[in-house]
């Protein structure tokens, strides 16, 4: 599978940017979504190859939107990463049950959640 | 003691320390006042009756006195009376008994004036007849006292203390005196023989023993030596008849075929006997010609006495032996001749002519039976009254036998003959007491004076009369006014005696309604003081003990507390304020979670920013790095990781301390868990030089855990053992089962933990530096989680320092290596639910 399109959805401006800008220098196209129900719209409309999804988000939690992407025909192939400060196992348990593809606690290392993408890269 | 009972005293709770308390001030001077109020009320009222119980008995005991004081001079003056009228009436039947034998001597003195020859002899036996009672008819034979006062004097003058008694009705019968009248010639042969109404032909030699009556009688000889004007007179001669008593529960009663005993046994044979008269018949010319007999039917002798009672009957038709009150008659050689048992009669065994020995003391029998003697030569050796006494008992042999006619010579069990023996010796009369089979007897006697032949050599004459009477008998009257005397003091007595049982009744019925209500109103107050402390014990006591228990419950760390008190009092306020506080307690607790929770997720996002920066520089994705920067990055991102775990195990213990925290139970292998924890800390552990040695039983069985949170607790332990062991320490790591337990053991050869931190190390925020020597990073909060973990997994964890010999048999344990083991118990059935 190709990884092109990057969805990186984050209300943190500091790591948002930071993943943007170290994506786009490595070749990827990155959409950054600051809240849910922007990740949901451009998610639909730009039709990305994998979302980066944290869970504490503003308008739209993450499991929400992950539960909406996954229900949809159109969406529901796009793997899900959530990447999450919520790291207590039911946390895990609820964002796994909602759909997500893996689901990756907060602080990860940049090295690492790459590596977690060209997974799927290689798929 | 006081100590103690202060101490118990002090550990009492509220309830029992208000129940004393009131009881003291409520039921006990109560109890007190009662007590002194019935004490006083029943002194007083027991002292009076005290008093009216003394004068009661003084004056019954005064009535007892008198009644007691006149009966007994009544008593004595009824009993002299008595006395002296049965002696009168024994003295007067022996001088009817002497005249009628002197009668006698006048017919023998007419029968030898006579010619001999049968038609006169005849005509004198027909004309002497003589009235006997006749004991076959059995005649109503009791006066009783209406008939006594039936007929009424006319004269009113006369009628004072009148007393009539109507004739005796005694049947009656004729029977001729004489049993037979002869005439005996010269040489002892009877020439005429009157018997049985007519003339003999039956005649025979009687000089002979043999031909007499009952072979008993020696008369010739005594007739031949009479002289002129001499009278022979014989002793009573008869067959006796045998006799048997024998005892029942009613009394001593005779056996039916004994001889006659009047009332006792009616129906008996009757002693016969004769008295023979005998006197020389002369012819004209003074020549001694033949002799004259006659023999007295001795029936006509016991007549006199048969029918004698000492008692207000006067006269019976058959006596009563049983009875005691009878009359009977003693030869002059004190043998019995007249008896209401006629078996008692001395008389002969007509077979042999032999006289039956008179019955004896066993005693005395004994000793016959031991002499070798007959019993006529040991009688005839018998000395007379000797050694006479009631304490001797009779002969059996001779109860037995039916042979036992009283001779009072030798009738040694009775010590009264020997009284009227003596009391005959100079032919007078008289009277004395005796105690006979439990009852006292008056006995009187008076000699028959009758002194006719063989009679006339002493003053004894024939004989002697005695009469027996019951001394309760005759002084009847006299009892029955003791017994009114004694009944109406007794009554007196009783009256008094119930009286003062009335008052004393009363009294002690006072005493006790007053006890009654003591008790009552004690039990009540002791209710109410029950009731009362109930109350309070559910007003006070209980909130309190909730209020304990809430405490209790909040320091265990259950904060959702509510106290229910609707009172508004103290302990209303006091629950009120228990609430806020364990509300405000719990709102503290959930906002401490809360920001704890939030915090650490808060925290993390600048963290990941960190981490990513950092990360991604040392990863050459920002451009090349020269070694001086990447140093100091590994610095920062050290920092990072460090500050990362701090949020990681800040999370979960606000979760373990709130309970929150949840199992994600599997069943999980133990050497997985193991192998997991050590490969997590392998890259530490060799940068410390340290060897982890693994021991595990190959067939250690699957556990049920949260294989995460177990891997977690392995691992906090085994880098405690890394960070506290000085470089190229030893760690041993073992997993066993011990009957339902899984031990997990981490041992090391490490700096140790000195024994007052081994149970502060599992406290949060333990400072490890105060126990070391030197610095060792750590958060404080590694076993503490630990310990959660565990406990959630209803197991415990304990540590143990220096580590026991015999760990590490190859590793010398000294110095700064004082080692310590971490020993963790779970449930072999591991946890069933989450």
């Amino acid at each position: 599978m190709e990884i092109q399109k990057i969805l990186v959805v984050d209300d943190d401006k500091p790591i948002s940017s930071y993943l943007q800008r170290k994506f786009a220098k490595l070749g990827y196209t990155v959409y950054v979504a600051e809240d849910g129900e922007e990740a949901v719209k451009q998610a639909f409309s730009n039709r990305p190859d994998i979302i980066l999804l944290d869970v504490k988000l503003p308008k739209m939690n993450g499991i929400e939107v992950c539960k909406q992407l996954k229900a949809d025909e159109t969406t529901k192939s796009i793997p899900v990463l959530m990447l999450s400060a919520k790291a207590q196992s039911f946390e895990i348990n609820e964002g796994l049950e909602a759909g997500a593809d893996k689901y990756l606690c907060k602080p990860m290392s940049f090295p690492d959640i790459l590596g977690e993408i060209r997974a799927y890269e290689r798929k | 003691m006081f100590k103690k009972l202060y101490d118990k005293y002090i550990n009492l709770g509220i309830l029992p320390k208000l129940l004393i308390y009131y009881l003291i001030i409520s039921v006990v001077p109560l109890m007190i006042v009662g007590y002194i109020a019935n004490k006083n009320l029943s002194e007083t009222g027991f002292q009076a009756l005290k008093r009216a119980e003394e004068m009661g008995k003084e004056n019954l005991k005064a009535a007892e006195d008198v009644g007691k004081t006149s009966i007994a001079d009544s008593v004595q003056a009824l009993d002299r009376k008595s006395t002296e009228a049965i002696e009168l009436r024994t003295v007067e039947l022996a001088i009817r008994i002497a005249d009628f034998l002197y009668e006698r001597d006048k017919d023998i003195l007419i029968l030898a004036s006579l010619e001999p020859n049968p038609k006169n002899y005849l005509d004198i036996y027909r004309a002497s007849n003589r009235d006997v009672i006749a004991t076959e008819t059995r005649a109503s034979t009791k006066r009783n006292k209406e008939k006594m006062t039936e007929l009424q004097p006319r004269n009113p003058e006369n009628k004072e203390a009148w007393r009539h008694l109507p004739p005796l009705d005694f049947e009656k019968a004729s029977k001729p005196l004489y049993r037979e009248i002869t005439y005996i010639d010269l040489q002892g042969r009877e020439r005429i023989k009157i018997a049985d109404g007519k003339i003999s032909n039956n005649l025979s030699d009687i000089s002979k023993r043999e031909n007499t009556y009952c072979r008993a009688e020696d008369y010739f000889t005594p007739l031949k030596n009479l002289k002129k004007g001499e009278i022979f007179v014989s002793r009573v001669v008869g067959t006796h008849i045998k006799g048997w008593l024998h005892k029942t529960p009613e009394g001593i009663k005779v056996k039916p075929e004994s001889a006659y005993a009047g009332k006792e046994n009616p129906r008996g044979s009757k002693f016969e006997g004769i008295i023979r008269w005998g006197k020389p018949v002369y012819d004209g010319k003074g020549e001694k010609t033949g002799y004259v007999t006659m023999a007295l039917d001795h029936a006509h002798v016991m007549e006199f006495t048969d029918h004698i009672v000492p008692t207000e009957d006067r006269f019976t038709v058959l006596s009563d032996g049983g009875s005691g009150n009878y009359a009977f008659i003693w030869d002059h050689e004190d043998r019995c001749i007249s008896h209401a048992r006629d078996f008692f009669i001395c008389g002969f065994d007509p077979r042999t002519g032999k006289e039956v020995p008179g019955w004896v003391s066993q005693e005395t029998y004994d000793e016959y039976k031991k002499s070798g003697l007959t019993i006529e030569a040991f009688m005839r050796r018998l000395s007379s009254f000797r050694n006479f006494s009631q304490k001797k008992t009779s002969s059996i042999e001779q109860m037995k036998s039916g042979e036992i006619p009283l001779d009072c010579r030798v009738l040694d069990t009775a010590p009264q003959c020997q009284g009227w023996h003596e009391g005959t010796k100079d032919g007078g009369s008289g009277s004395f007491l005796i105690l006979w089979s439990g009852l006292w007897k008056l006995t009187t006697y008076a000699t028959i004076p009758y002194y006719t032949g063989p009679y006339g050599k002493s003053q004894k004459g024939f004989g002697y009369v005695t009469i027996g009477a019951n001394v309760d008998d005759f002084h009847k009257d006299a009892n029955i006014t003791k017994a009114k005397i004694e009944k109406t003091i007794f009554e007196e007595g009783n009256e008094i005696v119930s009286a003062n049982n009335k008052t004393r009744k009363l009294i002690g019925e006072s005493a006790s309604r007053n006890r009654r209500l003591i008790t009552i109103i004690s039990v009540i107050a002791g209710l109410a003081v029950i009731g009362v402390s109930l109350v309070i014990s559910i007003h006070l006591t209980g909130p309190l003990r909730r209020l304990t228990e809430g405490a209790a419950a909040m320091s265990r760390g259950d904060l959702d507390q509510s106290i229910d008190v609707k009172s508004r009092d103290e302990i209303g306020q006091l629950a009120a304020s228990f609430n806020e506080m364990a509300k405000a307690v719990s709102e503290v607790d959930r906002m401490k979670s809360d920001f704890v929770t939030i915090a650490s997720h808060e925290l993390r996002t600048p963290i990941q920013a960190m981490m990513l920066g950092v990360s991604g520089i040392l990863e050459g994705y920002s451009g090349k790095v020269d070694n001086e920067v990447r140093e100091d990055l590994d610095l920062a991102k050290e920092g990072i990781e460090r500050l990362m775990r701090l949020v990681a195990n800040l999370l979960d213990l606000s979760r373990i301390e709130a309970k929150k925290i949840e199992l994600n139970v599997s069943s999980v292998s133990v050497t997985e868990i193991i192998d997991r924890a050590i490969a997590e800390v392998n890259d530490l552990a060799q940068a410390h030089l340290h060897t982890i040695v693994e021991y595990m039983p190959a067939d250690i069985s699957d556990i049920r855990v949260d294989k995460d949170r177990m891997i977690q607790v392995m691992i906090n332990l085994l880098s405690n053992s890394i960070k506290y062991s000085p470089d190229g320490g030893r760690i041993l790591v073992k997993a066993e089962r011990k009957g339902e337990e899984i031990i997990f053991t981490i041992a090391d050869n490490g700096y140790g933990v000195p024994a007052w931190a081994k149970e502060e190390i599992f406290k949060k925020f333990f400072q490890a530096d105060s126990i070391m020597s030197q610095k060792v990073g750590g958060s404080g909060l590694g076993l503490t989680i630990t310990k959660g973990l565990v406990e959630k997994h209803h197991g415990y964890i304990r540590c143990e320092s220096p580590v026991p010999e015999g760990v590490f048999p190859d590793l010398p344990l000294d110095g700064e290596r004082k080692g310590a083991i971490f020993i963790i118990h779970l449930p072999a059935s591991g946890v069933s639910t989450a």
